[in-house]
């Protein structure tokens, strides 16, 4: 509990630069040993890693089909699943070793989520929408306001590197939103108070070709302004070239030749 | 905890239309259980109110709660009539105060009259012991006088000095007129919220007058022979009181007076110890077949026979409370599978399982409480509306106050049945939410 808390302090610190990261102290932001999943009652594992790490500020692309366990493996590093063995730290943090409200805690303070679609709340507005996880995470708010001066001017600013910040834009219901509009306003709230960890899962699959690698390219700008590592999931090869590392989740998982792809 | 809170409200204000549906079923139900309440109680305490300081109740021989029921609150009529001997005789004991004779029996454009002495605005006591009071003119005086009810001259227009017309029996249409004897209004009482707001008070000797001429006069109508039976009767009365003329005569000044049969009386005693031998020597007397109630004892008897009808009416408004809550329920349930993503994105945002309880708890609470408050909006909204008319129509006036700690209560519990109803889908959810993590497979 000491540690947990210590270490809390320690993420807390302003953030560091790529360039002055002493990357032997700072912790992975992501570190899986040994770990292994199965649906409760069912006895064949589905997920299988022997090590996966995310270092701070890395841009990591996992490529799977579709029913490789991707979305499982997701919600396994944000600790709303929890390994059957092994571990995944998070920042540090065992998320095995932590109460469900430890994990929902650690996951509002350093984790932003970009789904592949319905990503926002329909009957909050743009700018509601974005500003949502300073609503659930103090650490977020904080650093929302350090870097923008308020939480609003900070998610005007997020939207504005977005290319979202049109007034109209703003004022109109996120229903009527195009889905290349939803994605990036669900891009400005993952990063909104600058996650450690941004995790997006497919976000691009509802765009054609020429608005996927622009939502990319803002994402990747808005992450190294962010200092945030970004774990990108996909199924589509022809973003890889783009990212620093690309993982074949077919090769990293040990469990995938004996799991027919059902999930 | 106010992000939720927040968050609760703007889905609500999203789904506006359910929102509102349901705030209104859970408000008539609502107002449906305050109201029963409401008119339970006050008309009770009007009942209650109607009439203090009175020892004892002497009528006919009959069941208390008819007697207490057509003597005091004019509801339904007397079976027998008591002779103005007898009433001499009793009002005479040495333990009795004061007396008030009321004549009962005839009708002024559906307002009852009553006949009555001086004595009634001496003596009669209503609500916490207060006394009749006028708003205009003078207590009866000529035999032809008569003093109105606030509600009468109210209803009809009645000023000092118009002459009034009494009619035989209580229909608001009758066909036997008094048209002989016209009444002068001499005085209007103040309002009461009682029967006496109702009543067209006159003397006895008035009334006298009146009967003696229909029973003795021509009947000039075919339905004259059932007035004549009754004037008959009041003849009958008469000639019995004069069979007993030749007893002493007594200092006393309403025993000088000599008047037809009463329908009931009124007595005051000097010392209250005395009512139970005293409503003995009445429920023993040997002359007449009387009854003497004590209206504080008797009161409890007619709830007894009207609770049951009482019990049945806040059940079934309790059911309609039920039915309302199922609603809201229902409403909240119906959503849960849309909002299974919209939970998801809150917890990918850091939103703990038991916020997304709280959410659906929230709304539950906001919708009952805006129901509530809507409910309550609306009683007061109808009680203002329709407190001329019940007490035009029923003689049940409410006053409009703050609400009773009863309703309070009942209000607290609907409010509590309204969060407890909203554990159901909070739990559901709470438990979609564990189970799914953030990823909806629907």
């Amino acid at each position: 509990m000491y540690l947990g808390r210590s270490l809390t302090y320690l993420s807390a610190c302003p953030l560091l630069t790529d360039a002055t990261r002493p990357v032997a102290l700072a912790p992975a932001v992501v570190d899986v040993h040994s770990m292994r999943f199965a649906w409760r009652g069912t006895t064949q594992a589905l997920l299988e890693i022997e090590a996966l790490r995310v270092a701070p500020g890395e841009r990591m692309f996992l490529r799977g089909p579709s029913g490789s366990g991707k979305s499982t493996l997701l919600s396994l590093l944000a600790g709303v699943l929890t390994a059957s063995a092994g571990e995944i730290l998070l920042l540090g943090h065992n998320l095995a070793a932590l109460s469900g409200a430890q994990r929902d805690r650690i996951r509002a303070d350093h984790v932003g989520f970009i789904f592949q679609m319905f990503n926002l709340i329909p009957y909050l507005s743009v700018m509601e929408n974005v500003m949502l996880p300073c609503g659930f995470s103090q650490r977020r708010r904080l650093r929302a306001h350090q870097r923008g001066g308020t939480v609003e001017a900070e998610a005007r600013r997020l939207l504005g590197a977005l290319d979202m910040a049109d007034a109209g834009l703003l004022a109109r219901p996120v229903t009527q939103l195009s889905v290349g509009q939803q994605q990036r306003v669900a891009a400005a709230r993952a990063l909104i108070g600058a996650p450690e960890l941004v995790i997006a899962d497919e976000p691009t699959s509802s765009l054609d070709a020429d608005r996927r690698n622009a939502f990319v390219e803002l994402l990747f700008r808005e992450c190294r302004e962010a200092g945030s590592a970004l774990v990108f999931v996909s199924h589509d090869p022809g973003l890889a070239p783009l990212f620093d590392r690309t993982v074949e989740l077919t090769t990293l998982n040990l469990a995938a030749e004996a799991q027919p792809p059902t999930r | 905890m106010n992000t939720v809170l927040t968050l609760a409200f703007k889905s609500l204000r999203n789904r506006r239309g359910t929102a509102l549906l349901t705030v209104i079923s859970i408000a008539c139900a609502v107002l449906l259980l305050l109201g029963v309440e409401r008119l339970r109680h006050e008309s009770r305490e009007s009942f209650t109110n109607t009439i203090s300081g009175t020892d004892l109740i002497v009528g006919a021989r009959s069941s208390p709660v008819h007697l207490l029921l057509y003597s005091v609150f004019h509801v339904g009529n007397a079976t027998n009539n008591i002779a103005w001997d007898s009433y001499r005789a009793i009002a005479q004991r040495p333990e009795v105060a004061w007396t008030i004779p009321l004549s009962l029996g005839d009708s002024h454009r559906g307002f009852r009259v009553l006949g009555t002495s001086a004595e009634f605005f001496e003596h009669f006591r209503f609500g916490e012991r207060r006394r009749l009071e006028l708003q205009a003119g003078k207590t009866l005086d000529g035999p032809f006088d008569t003093v109105l009810g606030a509600e009468v001259a109210a209803q009809l227009g009645y000023r000092l000095g118009d002459r009034i017309v009494v009619a035989h029996g209580s229909g608001e249409v009758s066909f036997s007129l008094h048209e002989d004897h016209p009444f002068t209004v001499t005085g209007i009482l103040a309002r009461t919220g009682t029967p006496v707001d109702r009543t067209v008070h006159v003397t006895l000797a008035g009334m006298d007058a009146m009967h003696e001429d229909t029973a003795t006069g021509p009947a000039a109508d075919p339905l004259g022979t059932a007035m004549m039976e009754r004037g008959g009767e009041r003849q009958a009365a008469r000639e019995h009181s004069h069979a007993h003329a030749d007893e002493p005569a007594d200092d006393e000044e309403h025993a000088q007076e000599e008047h037809a049969a009463i329908t009931a009386f009124l007595v005051g005693l000097k010392s209250r110890p005395a009512v139970l031998s005293m409503q003995r020597y009445v429920n023993e007397y040997p002359h007449e077949a009387l009854t003497a109630i004590l209206p504080g004892a008797t009161l409890p008897e007619l709830w007894e026979i009207v609770g049951a009808a009482e019990k049945a009416l806040f059940g079934v408004s309790v059911l309609v409370v039920v039915v309302g809550l199922t609603g809201m329920l229902i409403a909240l349930l119906t959503s849960l599978s849309e909002r299974r993503r919209e939970m998801a994105v809150l917890r990918s945002v850091g939103a703990r399982p038991a916020q997304v309880f709280a959410l659906i708890l929230g709304e539950a609470t906001v919708l009952t409480l805006a129901g509530i408050a809507l409910g309550v909006a609306l009683l007061y909204g109808g009680l203002l509306l329709g407190q001329p008319w019940l007490e035009a129509r029923m003689g049940l006036f409410i006053p409009i106050g703050w609400p009773s700690g009863r309703e309070l209560t009942l209000a607290a519990l609907v409010a509590l049945a309204g969060i407890i109803i909203g554990l159901v889908p909070g739990y559901r959810l709470y438990r979609h939410s564990l189970a799914d993590g953030m990823t909806i497979r629907i």
